[in-house]
Order: C-alpha cells, then sequence, then structure tokens
C-alpha cells in the first residue's frame, strides 16, 4: 500500500538538518548527563567498600586533650562534650546525625587463651548507637544473663598495629581476622564493689571506628551494675561520631576547626576528594542539562518554523475535516522516534564508558554501581522533553486550525 | 446529521456600519431575520463579486468566524461547536467545494482526492475513478494536481468534495471555469450524488450557474 498522501504533505519542509541537528545537540547533552551520573555513582561505590579512599561521611571527634590539667586528672570534663556542644553540633546544617561514644564506668580485663599461652589484659570498652557501624555483625546484640557470648568490633587499626608492630618485632605469630573471631575470651566487669565473668568474641573488624565496640544494650546494663558513680560522675561522652550530608562539606571542616575539635584518623583528606568529585559532577551534570536545554529549545524553534511553513496546507486539512490531533499526531511520532533513538544512543555510549573506566576502578576497589538508576534518570528526562515537545506541536497546530 | 441550516440577522463583520448601504440593503441573506436552508432542496446564490459569497460558504463551513448575527444548525448555535466536533461535520454532514479548490500541487490527482476519502472511507478507488471519468478527467488520474488547467482543478476539486457522507454540500462557484459542456456533466454529478443522500445543494454563482433542475434562487 502506498503511504498515506497525508504523511506525504506533512512530510514537505520538514529540514532533516535541523532535526539531525537538534538530535546530534540532545544526544551530546544527555550523554554526558549520564555518563557523569554514571561516573559519580560507580566512583563513590568506592567509599561505600570498606577500604576506600573517599571513605568520608562520618567524622569521629573529639576535644584536644592539652596542658597538664587533663594529665593531673583534674578535670575530665574539659575533654567531654556538653550537652550544649552536641545540641550545637546536630543543629549544624551539614550534620545529618550525631551519636555519642558511651565509654564503660568500670574496669574491664580480658582473658584469652592463645593456643594454650594465656594472655591477659586491661582493656577499655565504648558503645555507639548501631546506625553508625560499617560493619555489621552477626548477632550484634546482648541480653544480660543469655549465656551467649558478647560480640565485640575491634578498629582494624589495633588489629595492624599488632600484626605489624607487635608481632613482628616480639616473635609473636601474626593472626588473621578470620582466626581472632574463633578465639574464646572472657572478660571480667568489675567496679562498685561487685565483679562478675562475662564470655566474649571479637566479630568484626572496624576502618571507621577507632575503638573497642560493644553493644549499647551490654553498655547500658553493664553500666548499671557496675558503674560507681562517685568516681564516674561526668556522663558527658568525650567522643562524638557525626554523619555528614555531603562527604567532605567544607562548612564543617571549619566548624570544627574554629571550636578547636579534632578529628579521628585521616578521613579529612578522604573527605575533600569527594567533595571534589561532588562538585565536578554536579558542574558537568549542569552543563549537560544546559546543552540539552538548549536542544530542546532548538527543536521548539525548528517545529514553529515547519509548521509556520506548513500552515496553508494545515488549514487546508482542516477544511477537508482533519482534526489537529491527526495532523499532530505525524509530527509528534517524528518527534518521538527522534527522541527514542536519541536515549537509546546515549544509554549505549554510558554503559560502554561505564564498562571501559569499571577496570581502572576495581583496582580501587569499587565493584561499579548499578546502571539502572541512571537508566531511569534518561528515560525520565526523555519522556519530559518528549511531553514538553508533543504538548508544544498539539497547541500550535490547534492555533493554525483557528485562522 | 443537520436537517436545516438557519441565518439570524446575519451579517460579515466587514459590512458592519454599511448596513443601509448596497449589497446589504438589497441583500436577501444579509441581516435577514431568518434565512432557512432545507434538505433536500436546492438553492443557488447570486452576487456579484464582494458581496460575501466566498464568506457565507466559510460562515456556514466553519472555516470563518468573522460575523455578526448567528447562524444555527437545526436551531443550535454554530459559535458553541468545538474545533472537534466541526472536524466530525467535515467528515460526515457538511460537504464543501472552495472557490479557490485547495488542492495540493504537490499530489496527484487520485492522492488529492485519497486524501479526503482515506478519513472518510465513503468511496471506492473504483468509483472515484469512475466520477473522473465522467468529468474527462480519467487520463490525468496520476498527474500532478499543480499541472492541471484551472478547470480541470475545479473538476477534481468537485470529485473531492463528493467522497464523504453529507446532509449540505456547498458549492463555491463550481462552474467558474467550466464551459456549457462540463457544467452539465458536474450539475448531473452533483445532483445524483445529493439525491443518494437526501442532501441539500448550496451553489453561489457570480453569472454562470450550476445547470440543476429545481433550485430557489437568493440574491446576495
Amino acid at each position: 500500500m502506498p503511504s498515506h498522501p497525508l504523511n506525504r504533505l506533512l512530510r514537505r519542509n520538514i529540514s532533516a538538518g535541523q532535526i539531525a541537528g537538534y538530535a546530534l545537540a540532545n544526544l551530546v547533552g544527555l550523554t554526558i548527563v549520564l555518563t557523569a551520573i554514571q561516573f559519580y555513582r560507580d566512583i563513590t561505590s568506592v567509599a561505600t567498600a570498606e577500604d576506600s579512599f573517599i571513605s568520608s561521611d562520618y567524622l569521629i571527634i573529639s576535644k584536644k586533650v592539652s596542658g597538664l590539667g587533663n594529665l593531673m586528672g583534674a578535670d575530665p570534663s574539659a575533654t567531654s562534650f556538653t550537652v550544649s556542644d552536641r545540641e550545637e553540633i546536630a543543629s549544624q546544617p551539614w550534620a545529618s546525625a550525631v551519636g555519642e561514644f558511651t565509654p564503660a564506668g568500670f574496669n574491664v580485663a580480658a582473658r584469652a587463651d592463645l593456643g594454650g599461652i594465656p594472655l591477659s589484659t586491661a582493656l577499655f570498652l565504648e558503645s555507639i548507637p548501631n546506625e553508625f557501624f560499617d560493619v555489621s555483625p552477626r548477632g550484634w546484640s546482648f541480653t544480660p544473663g543469655s549465656g551467649k557470648p558478647l560480640p565485640i568490633v575491634v578498629s582494624k587499626d589495633y588489629l595492624t598495629l599488632y600484626n605489624f608492630g607487635f608481632a613482628t618485632s616480639r616473635g609473636m605469630p601474626q593472626i588473621s581476622e578470620e582466626l581472632i573471631g574463633t578465639i574464646p575470651l572472657r572478660l571480667s566487669l568489675s567496679g562498685g564493689g561487685r565483679q562478675e565473668w562475662v564470655d566474649a568474641r571479637i566479630v568484626g573488624f572496624s576502618s571507621r571506628l577507632n575503638t573497642i565496640a560493644v553493644p549499647e544494650e551490654f553498655m547500658t546494663w553493664a553500666n548499671s551494675e557496675f558503674a560507681d558513680s562517685s568516681v564516674n560522675g561526668n556522663t558527658d561522652p568525650s567522643r562524638l561520631i557525626i554523619r555528614l550530608r555531603r562527604a567532605g562539606d567544607p562548612e564543617a571542616m571549619k566548624f570544627l576547626d574554629i571550636h578547636d575539635y579534632e578529628v579521628a584518623g585521616d578521613k579529612d583528606a578522604g573527605g575533600k576528594t569527594a567533595y571534589f568529585l561532588s562538585v565536578v559532577t554536579t558542574i558537568v551534570v549542569s552543563v549537560g542539562i544546559i546543552i540539552s536545554l538548549l536542544a530542546f529549545f532548538i527543536l521548539l524553534l525548528s517545529i514553529y518554523l515547519l509548521l509556520q511553513k506548513n500552515r496553508d496546507k494545515i488549514y487546508d486539512l482542516m477544511l477537508l475535516g482533519y482534526t489537529p490531533s491527526r495532523v499532530a499526531r505525524y509530527y509528534q511520532t517524528l518527534v518521538a522516534a527522534v527522541n527514542a533513538a536519541v536515549l537509546l544512543i546515549s544509554l549505549t555510549v554510558m554503559l560502554t564508558a561505564s564498562a571501559r573506566w569499571k577496570d581502572s576502578l576495581e583496582s580501587l576497589g569499587a565493584d561499579g554501581a548499578s546502571p539502572w538508576p541512571t537508566i531511569a534518570v534518561g528515560v525520565l528526562i526523555i519522556v519530559l522533553v518528549t511531553a514538553g515537545n508533543l504538548a508544544a506541536i498539539s497547541r500550535n497546530i490547534r492555533k493554525g486550525f483557528r485562522k | 446529521m443537520i436537517g436545516t441550516i438557519t441565518l439570524c440577522r446575519t451579517l460579515p463583520s466587514v459590512f458592519s456600519g454599511s448596513e443601509n448601504e448596497p449589497p446589504v440593503s438589497s441583500s436577501e441573506v444579509w441581516l435577514k431575520e431568518r434565512v432557512e436552508f432545507s434538505r433536500p432542496e436546492s438553492y443557488i446564490i447570486e452576487a456579484e463579486s464582494g458581496t460575501g459569497k466566498s464568506s457565507l460558504c466559510s460562515f456556514i463551513y466553519g472555516a470563518r468566524t468573522d460575523f455578526e448575527g448567528d447562524i444555527l444548525f437545526d436551531g443550535r448555535s454554530v459559535r458553541d461547536f468545538s474545533v472537534e466536533h466541526w472536524c466530525r461535520l467535515r467528515c460526515h454532514a457538511l460537504a464543501y467545494l472552495p472557490q479557490e479548490m485547495r488542492l495540493f500541487p504537490e499530489l496527484t490527482v487520485m492522492e488529492n482526492i485519497e486524501v479526503k476519502n482515506r478519513l472518510t472511507g465513503f468511496n471506492t478507488r473504483a468509483r472515484i475513478k469512475d466520477m473522473l471519468r465522467r468529468l474527462e478527467l480519467g487520463d490525468r488520474v496520476n498527474d500532478r494536481a499543480g499541472i492541471l488547467s484551472i478547470g480541470q482543478q475545479q473538476r477534481v476539486a468537485i470529485v473531492r468534495a463528493l467522497c464523504q457522507p453529507f446532509d449540505f454540500l456547498l458549492v463555491d462557484e463550481p462552474v467558474s471555469h467550466l464551459d456549457a459542456r462540463n457544467n452539465a456533466a458536474v450539475a448531473s454529478l452533483i445532483a445524483e450524488e445529493a439525491a443518494s443522500r437526501d442532501a441539500a445543494i448550496i451553489a453561489t454563482s457570480v453569472g454562470n450557474k450550476l445547470s440543476i433542475g429545481q433550485y430557489t434562487l437568493l440574491r446576495l
């Protein structure tokens, strides 16, 4: 069957150059947006890995220990965060959550049997709310009197110190994370004139928390049982963990500087990298969106021009009884097809690029993020652009019908 | 379906202010209290050039709204019709031959007719060819409309206008470029087609009248 004569009429005056120009511009814009988003997602998937160079959205802060006052044990509250300190930090726009390190108000000693060699050491314990953990060990809970061993998470740094500092210089065996989990520990808790033994086990290592952490339930119970309030009257925490809304936010760094707070570890540099990355991504995505927007207006202008040129034909079709939507359908199908092609090519470019940089990222420890959210963004943008185009065509043709 | 078209004190806006001067004062159509066109009658509206006969056709066809007074289709004012309603009427109730034909010069004779016929699905290709043959255009089916003479274009446009069901057929100077023989051929085709639909014909003329049998003559 020959093509509908209507289509042959409407096809006239369509400028292939203009359509190609629009398609190219929109393709460039959309590809920049999608590729930048996927690059950011892939890179930041590094940050969710444990040993990341951009892990950064958490800060552990403490007050500076200075002078002899602290040494003499005169006033421990000088290095603890008062309620008003904590409220001030929590109210900062860059802080999305603030958690406290709760120290043990009692004495702890640990005893272990390492291949027949009995070891024992004095110890300290702290707890922080579960939401701030970067590891989620199984059985992270404690019920007094249940007989289940108390789970403990230890800073990865401590194991490194032992393995490469202590063990090598003393001729002691180096221990792996897996091995350490199998060693049964017994903790002696004492204070307030009472003493009790508790079974314990190291269940995980954290690179975020430089402490020896136990579940909050345990700390609440143990502090109520053993803490000697006359000795440990100060219940303010001396360390806080802060989750940032935006990694490496310079506002946060400025605030900590002004208040002379110390940030634990070397998270600061990673934070700056992350911040820099998010700024660069924002700029690149904005440029892509601007290009896409310009392309959108190029197409609108092109459509207006085309409809203007075909105005008489459209008017004649109206006289023959064609509805505006029937006439619009031809142009709408054309635009929708061009937009769909732009989306497909753009997604292909994004996925190809993502596959190419995947190897380099894997060496940084990133597994790469799922492309689906990026694809969803691309589909959403094209749907919005197409909806705008279709509405413009429809409106313009209806206008032509009221000559 | 439209049974009656009524003009109520209708006047082209361009004549507003000259109601008491010719051609309005002498008109049998403009500004009259009621002028009725009913199926299946035939009407010839005779007028001199510039008295607004093409405007009248455009008003009735819904292509223009620059008139005063009102036009009623079976008592319903056309001013309330939506674009979509007009499009439906143009496919099923109103057929129109514009004076300037409005063929698409880049399409062939058959394609020009198909643009209409595909919309209505009213005639077969064989029937279209048959009508073209009757109007002595049988050998021009695949020629581009732009290269035809004005008289030939007029006949193509007539065939195109007949490719739909209608209650009223508006033909604006359908035979202005035709000789007597072709006038007769066109008139008999139009009359047959109108009769088969029980439809009314409203034809305008500046002198060369469509030679149909019985009609009411109105001077515009």
